[in-house]
């Protein structure tokens, strides 16, 4: 058997640049991914809905069944649920929406780029509630900056200290219902900057810049959106030291008498062949959840889970119904091209900035977003009243003009009570005990949401907007995809599973890379800072490798 | 895009290494119009025959979705194929969605009931429009074939391209912002 110096589970955000940080300092690495090889040139093609046998809502009842979050664009990259399911409590459902591919869910994210701040990081310093995370601002900064200047984010540079400025390309430019809701941003004082993506708008590092055809959710044909495939896994490959081995679906890390992890154990997707794989570090970098999962799975109560808070601390950002309706400015304006670049106008968290609570409603902050225009199906036209020729120029003249104001993301509170362990019953095809998973929203969440309802709401009317669909509605947790915690981490061992270079505080040479370290949600998205600490800790581990420290 | 973007997008991708595989690609995309033109409507829907609806049943279908977006200035429902598209997805829901099949066996059995097939087009104008209020019998059925309708109408090329004039899925070198003074003003 080739033993390897690293193996990596997973192979999206994290898994994809470990392999490369890694691959490029000389080590032996074995990238292992569960589903199936992607080759983007070959793989997605601008396609019209039309092209699609269902128009793009799938075969009736199949997506909504079985292949949750996704289209019929892009089912074939995510998960089918009838291989891989997961249990929750009747009373609390949970939207887990997952990716098995080479590549993962960077094939198809938001590609939305946030530096968190230290009104993040040590929130729990200002207002008492929970753990600070175990690093600062200062210190996670560099590693920010390597990774924008790596991967590319267009944005524009906004001077605020709750959402710190970076390396960044040009911003893409602003469509006219941005512009409104721009105007109207700085109007009543809201901060407001086009929405930060991993999206080229120059050439960089031989990819070629966006060309605006606004398939990003489906698959980006020419690398020009930061995704594993097109950015990290070519360097990495270079190295000659990267193996990649895809349909790999891994059930267990492996230990041996003296509390280090020697491998993994996984299962060949087709055959059901269980396989040994042995490394002198392990890497878990699938999901947040899959992680934790495959931490439960490996030993009794846990692996690396002496502080008992592993499968604890589960969040997902707030989210919820959006404000949607026309602005006036826009009705029967000329159609133009509004939705190529799929952005947005972001607008920060402004509330418990400088005092500890916004009106004593709620601690913690959220972040809006506002677009508009004329989108690739008007969805508000079954929702019109009448029918006939007044009908069909009705919908036209709203067509331009139709705008959305949406919550990115609240912070949902860190609680012990929300969790994931494994179900006592039930496997995934391949034999694996599946997740059981338990999160609610507590008063504060609830509370955040709220609030962006009313902002949401105060804002479409600044711009001039007449609101056309409000209906509060709070978001199943996991419905904003932005799911973290469960294994956090921390200074203290007794109450963390990770140190801040997510190494796992019981086994040395075991690292998890993810969203799982989270130790709040903060209010920003959360890719950028997963990235950053993996760029950290693989630093940490190449370093401590070579010290002799820990393999 | 027009001829010279094209030509200046080509020699740019094609000046880099990794260009080469996206000029590949992108060559070969071309000889597709891949993106830049929309592709034509599909010929499936043409003579195609209902696999849900009998032959009666489909008829009516014709007649409800023209009503509901007729052919004017712009295309309609009948050159958008709604119909076929409806009885398709109607049919393919046996598998995932069966629930699906009963609510439309139950709305043709309301228009049934109303002997839609064997009025004329302004009898069945008077229908529609009865059954377009929110306190009619109808409205369930009005409701259900209505938002089908529209999505179909509205993801054809007949609707998104002839008639919403949609500019999207493009290549473009920049993308073109708000270029009006007055939406900068506050």
């Amino acid at each position: 058997m080739t033993k390897y110096d690293v193996i990596i589970v997973g192979s999206g955000a994290c898994g994809g640049w470990a392999s490369m940080a890694l691959g490029q300092s000389g080590f032996k690495v074995l990238l292992l991914e569960a589903g199936s090889q992607i080759v983007p040139y070959r793989d997605f093609h601008h396609r019209w809905p039309y092209e699609m046998q269902f128009h793009g809502m799938g075969q009736p009842g199949l997506l909504r069944k079985h292949f949750k979050g996704s289209t019929e664009y892009n089912y074939r990259i995510m998960i089918d649920d009838r291989e891989n399911p997961y249990t929750t409590p009747h009373d609390q459902p949970f939207r887990w929406s997952r990716s098995r591919v080479l590549g993962g869910r960077t094939l198809h994210w938001s590609r939305a780029t946030d530096r968190m701040s230290d009104l993040e990081f040590k929130a729990a310093s200002r207002d008492g509630y929970g753990m600070n995370w175990p690093i600062s601002y200062k210190e996670i900064a560099p590693y920010y900056d390597r990774i924008e200047r790596f991967i590319g984010v267009s944005a524009a540079a906004a001077n605020l200290p709750q959402f710190p400025d970076g390396s960044f390309l040009p911003a893409m430019p602003l469509n006219c219902a941005e512009t409104i809701f721009d105007t109207a941003c700085r109007k009543i004082g809201f901060p407001a900057t086009p929405r930060r993506v991993a999206q080229l708008t120059r050439m960089l590092n031989n990819r070629p810049p966006c060309h605006y055809c606004g398939n990003c959710f489906n698959g980006c044909d020419v690398g020009a959106m930061f995704n594993t495939v097109a950015v990290t896994l070519p360097p990495a490959l270079k190295t000659g030291n990267v193996t990649v081995q895809c349909d790999s679906v891994v059930s267990n890390v492996l230990m041996d008498n003296e509390n280090r992890a020697r491998g993994v154990r996984y299962i060949e997707r087709y055959t059901h062949h269980p396989v040994e794989a042995e490394a002198r570090v392990v890497i878990l970098a699938g999901s947040s959840l899959e992680n934790t999962r495959l931490l439960l799975n490996s030993q009794k109560g846990g692996l690396a889970n002496s502080s008992g808070v592993l499968g604890h601390y589960l969040m997902d950002q707030i989210s919820g119904t959006a404000v949607t309706g026309f602005l006036p400015q826009l009705k029967n304006t000329a159609i133009r091209n509004d939705d190529g670049k799929s952005g947005g106008l972001y607008i920060p968290n402004f509330t418990n900035i400088e005092s500890r609570s916004g009106k004593g409603k709620f601690i913690r902050g959220y972040a809006m977003s506002a677009s508009g225009g004329a989108a690739q199906f008007p969805s508000f036209a079954a929702d019109l009243p009448g029918f006939g020729s007044d009908y069909k120029k009705h919908v036209k003249s709203l067509y331009p003009s139709h705008a959305r104001v949406w919550m990115s993301g609240g912070e949902m509170l860190a609680r012990k009570e929300n969790f994931v362990e494994l179900d006592p019953e039930v496997r995934d095809k391949w034999g694996i005990p599946v997740l059981r998973i338990s999160c609610a929203h507590s008063d504060n969440d609830r509370s955040i949401y709220a609030d962006f309802f009313e902002r949401a709401e105060e804002l479409f009317h600044a711009a001039g907007g007449e609101i056309h669909d409000a209906r509060p509605s709070i978001g199943v947790p996991g419905s904003l995809i932005h799911e973290v915690g469960t294994c956090r981490m921390g200074d203290d061992r007794k109450t963390s599973v990770l140190n801040s270079f997510c190494q796992t505080q019981d086994v040395k040479n075991l690292f998890v890379f993810g969203g799982g370290c989270f130790v709040t949600t903060g209010d920003k998205h959360p890719t950028l800072t997963m990235m950053a600490l993996t760029a950290r800790g693989c630093d940490y581990l190449i370093d401590a490798v070579h010290k002799g420290d820990i393999a | 895009m027009t001829r010279r973007d094209a030509g200046w997008l080509v020699v740019r991708a094609a000046a880099t290494i990794a260009g080469q595989n996206f000029f590949a690609s992108w060559m070969s995309a071309a000889a597709h119009e891949h993106g830049a033109v929309a592709p034509p409507e599909p010929e499936r829907w043409n003579n195609y025959k209902p696999q849900f609806f009998s032959r009666e049943e489909f008829g009516i279908l014709e007649s409800f979705t023209a009503i509901l977006i007729p052919t004017d200035e712009t295309p309609g429902a009948r050159e958008a194929h709604v119909a076929p598209f409806i009885d398709f997805v109607v049919f393919s829901a046996a598998e995932y969605a069966p629930e699906m099949q009963s609510e439309w066996r139950r709305a043709m059995a309301q228009l049934k009931t109303q002997r839609f097939g064997g009025l004329d087009p302004a009898g069945q104008l008077s229908v529609v429009e009865e059954m377009s209020t929110p306190e009619s019998e109808g409205f369930s059925a009005f409701r259900l074939i209505k938002q089908m309708t529209v999505y179909a109408f509205y993801t054809s090329r007949v609707g998104l391209i002839d008639n919403l004039e949609y500019k999207g899925i493009a290549y473009l070198t920049e993308f073109p912002g708000c270029t009006h003074p007055e939406h900068h003003k506050t």
